[in-house]
């Protein structure tokens, strides 16, 4: 009994707090009365901000950060994943998706006064799309099959591909394709990759950094080309945004519930409670891409055999992985891509949890158990490597886990926590890290090439060229039906080979005050606080 | 001189040994840095920007301790800025931190060893994480009785509790050795003498027995530098400060080499210069150290 007088005392206490941050506090973040100009948010993020090179900028952390200081060509509704008209007003697309004509919106410009003009547009795609030697900076992997650009008028800019690239349509609205000035695109890599020099169209600029602690946004008062399908015009509403790097889970969400920050990102599934309990609203936004999971690699000389890797895909017990680590903010994966995907095809039924098929197929491929448990085929043990991924939650803890159910089938998973320097000498030899744990989110079937191509990011370190091929035939359909339908014969392949055990639908979620409304999320979770007003 | 000689060299074998250890290890800053695969860089254009940077090799050694004699200790590879300024705003944040955190150590040591009933408290410091005495301040000042703020807040409100974890840990050894010091020199039979001479209680412990009983106290104190340093490691990234610390925390997790070297000369130097002060402060205390 006076357990829970306490209790109630602590809950009531941190209302009180939370009543202190400024307003009444209401339930949920529905809008409360009408919105009002000005105020600071104090946005708490996990980590420091990478590289800023858009294309090479996808990293989360950067993305409370660059929505706000950047535009794009168009925008794409995170509802309907339909793509809507921003700083392009309206566009053409040949019959073949080989030539996109953008007309753009009129009187754009950038922070530093230069004008967003075609020629701009033209020589940001440029270097998209081609990447630059001289500049050291790599394409894009959003454009597929870019060959060049043509400034038609100042308005008006026309891309010619050399084969159909129907994904580049929904490219041009992802956090990588955000327009810069053509004084910083045409710096080199490592300069573009400093924030100070990341000089966009968007509704706030950096006003003050201090390097890998925080960074103060500024309200652009002349800012007036929001997407026109965004209820609110003209200037964002908050005069500031104060990102402050906070790298340990409970200060964050401490933070957070005692009213000493407005919005938090990267709230641990652990934390999700307290934040709710709190009264504070959770956001768990879908990421809409390549699911969290283990990519197995078959040129390590273990895994070349597919009823190794198939036997394990069995033997792993995902259910047992998101219940015991996680919340229902993280949807069992039922395919390789989210549900919510473009071109998602259903194949829970391959993925079902089957021990005794994977110990038959281990027998069979004629790994028999030694005397400590672990299988051996000709005087070698079954031992594999992974590497803890720091970008994924609970990393670690999953990949433990998933080792314990591994063990029961007489495998050894090594989970190495890994320097960075040895990760990144490792990562790309098959034979040490056999496995590699990461997810990729981009709501267009490209993310599936994204993720498997041996040209992109070759999670599996590829020598399939039948899945290169059908990747590559996938991209260039222009018809969405045919294309998804092609995306789908991949997920089916992937799964058939072996080639990945997806574990959960990875969130971004983050915690707001309730005093915080009008926050959205591009389609794959990242914020915008254009529309934030405080009460 | 034939000490500052020796500090020399010291120094010296400090920037070599990490030179070497630093290049020793698997993989390199730059690799680090480009082989993100969301790049797409190829292991050749790696190479390529691998030379942009500098080469390698013994030149590279001598080049780099050139470099720091004359104060130039290169660029951070990382954020592409002179390791000389991200030093110099990091190294006022840290030395405010340890300063005072070392100012209210000793406080506390002294508190807690003439305070026979606290005598306890020093193990329970030295056993618990500063990670965890951080968290725990945290959670009770700041998120609980919302003394102090630990986002945002002035900076007098910003070093409290960043400066009280890092006291607590480095006050316990200290503590530890003074209230030993204390017992041990109460022990002596002088002390009886003095005593039966009529001296009051507060002459003997302030002028005979706390006189025994510094100079082990001080050796550790100058020993509890390390700590202070690990300490402040911890201590600014559980606050998100800005210091030497959380500068080595992420040179080390991007294997930065300049600014790693920079900052391990920059440690032994002070260790150094600390250890002289204490050793010149030995004889004004005990005159069997002097001549």
């Amino acid at each position: 009994m006076p357990r829970r007088v306490t209790a109630a005392v602590l809950l009531a206490v941190t209302g009180l707090l939370a009543g202190c941050g400024g307003g009444a506090p209401t339930a949920k973040a529905a809008p409360a009365g009408r919105s009002v100009y000005g105020g600071t948010l104090t946005y708490l993020e996990h980590q420091p901000p990478s590289c800023l090179y858009l294309p090479a900028a996808g990293f989360y952390p950067n993305g409370g950060l660059l929505n706000q200081l950047t535009d794009k060509l168009t925008w794409q509704n995170p509802e309907t994943l339909a793509i809507e008209p921003w700083i392009a007003t309206k566009w053409e697309i040949n019959k073949d998706a080989t030539e996109y004509t953008f007309h753009l919106r009129d009187g754009v410009t950038f922070s530093d006064g230069s004008p967003l003009d075609a020629a701009a547009v033209a020589a940001n795609f440029d270097v998209y799309g081609k990447g630059s030697t001289e500049l050291r900076l790599p394409p894009a992997e959003f454009v597929n099959n870019y060959e060049r650009s043509e400034v038609v008028d100042a308005r008006t800019v026309r891309f010619h591909f050399d084969k159909p690239s129907p994904g580049f349509l929904q490219g041009t609205s992802v956090i990588g394709a955000g327009l810069v000035s053509k004084r910083t695109i045409g710096l080199p890599y490592e300069e573009q990759c400093q924030l100070k020099n990341v000089v966009g169209s968007g509704p706030f600029t950096v006003a003050n950094q201090i390097v890998d602690k925080q960074i103060d946004l500024k309200v652009r008062k002349d800012y007036n080309w929001a997407p026109p399908s965004s209820k609110h015009q003209g200037r964002a509403y908050l005069d500031e945004i104060k990102i402050i790097v906070t790298p340990e889970d409970n200060v964050r969400v401490g933070a957070l519930t005692s009213g000493q920050a407005d919005f938090v990102r990267y709230v641990q599934a652990y934390d999700e409670q307290t934040v709710k309990s709190a009264g504070f609203t959770l956001y768990a936004e879908p990421t809409r891409g390549v699911n969290n999971g283990l990519y197995l690699r078959p040129s390590n000389s273990i895994l070349s055999d597919v009823r190794v890797r198939r036997a394990l895909q069995k033997g792993t017990n995902i259910k047992e992985v998101v219940d015991t680590l996680f919340t229902p903010s993280y949807p069992v994966a039922t395919s390789v891509l989210s549900h919510l995907a473009q071109g998602y095809t259903d194949l829970a039924k391959e993925l079902v949890f089957d021990p005794d098929q994977a110990n038959r197929l281990l027998d069979e491929a004629g790994w028999k158990r030694g005397a400590d448990g672990v299988r051996e085929k000709g005087g070698r043990k079954l031992e594999l490597g992974v590497f803890v991924s720091l970008p994924q939650p609970l990393s670690k803890q999953t990949l433990e886990l998933v080792a314990q159910q591994w063990a029961r089938l007489g495998v050894k998973l090594e989970v190495r926590p890994g320097d960075a320097g040895t990760l990144a000498v490792d990562i790309k030899n098959a034979e040490k890290t056999a496995i590699s744990h990461g997810m990729v989110g981009r709501a267009d079937q490209d993310v599936i090439k994204s993720h498997f191509h041996s040209e992109n990011r070759d999670v599996i370190l590829s020598e399939d060229e039948k899945l290169d091929r059908l990747l590559e035939e996938q991209s260039a359909l222009a018809d969405a039906g045919e294309r998804n339908a092609k995306v789908g014969e991949i997920q089916r392949y992937v799964i058939d080979q072996g080639y990945a055990i997806p574990l959960f639908e990875e969130p971004q979620v983050y915690g707001g005050a309730p005093t915080v409304h009008g926050v959205s999320f591009e389609a794959v979770g990242r914020p915008s606080f254009y529309s934030v007003w405080k009460s | 001189m034939r000490r500052a000689g020796q500090a020399l060299l010291v120094l010296w074998a400090a920037f070599t040994a990490s030179y070497v250890l630093l290049h020793l290890l698997p993989g390199d800053a730059i690799l680090i840095k480009f082989q993100n695969p969301e790049l797409g860089l190829s292991p050749e254009q790696i190479a390529r920007i691998r030379e942009a940077y500098g080469s390698d090799g013994p030149a590279a050694y001598l080049h780099t301790l050139l470099g720091f004699l004359r104060g130039d200790f290169g660029y951070s590879i990382d954020t592409g800025t002179p390791v000389v300024e991200r030093l110099a705003e990091a190294l006022p944040e840290t030395a405010k931190l340890a300063g005072l955190g070392f100012a209210v150590a000793i406080g506390l040591a002294l508190v807690i060893a003439f305070t026979p009933w606290l005598r306890e408290l020093p193990s329970l410091f030295v056993a618990i994480p500063v990670f965890w005495i951080g968290i725990l301040l945290i959670q009770l000042f700041s998120f609980r009785l919302n003394l102090v703020p630990v986002i945002g807040g002035d900076e007098w409100q910003q070093l409290v509790l960043p400066v009280l974890t890092l006291a607590i840990p480095v006050c316990a050894p200290i503590a530890q050795v003074l209230a030993r010091g204390i017992e041990h020199a109460s022990a002596q039979p002088f002390v009886q003498v003095v005593a039966a001479k009529g001296a009051s209680r507060r002459w003997i412990l302030w002028r005979h027995v706390a006189r025994n009983a510094v100079p082990p106290a001080l050796t550790m104190a100058g020993l509890t530098f390390g700590e202070l340093i690990a300490g402040s490691v911890v201590t600014e990234t559980v606050f998100g400060r800005n210091g030497v610390g959380r500068l080595t925390e992420q040179a080390v997790s991007s294997q930065d080499t300049p600014v790693l070297l920079a900052v391990v000369v920059l440690a032994a130097t002070v260790f150094v210069l600390v250890n002289l002060v204490v050793d010149m402060l030995f004889p004004l205390l005990d005159p069997r150290l002097r001549s």
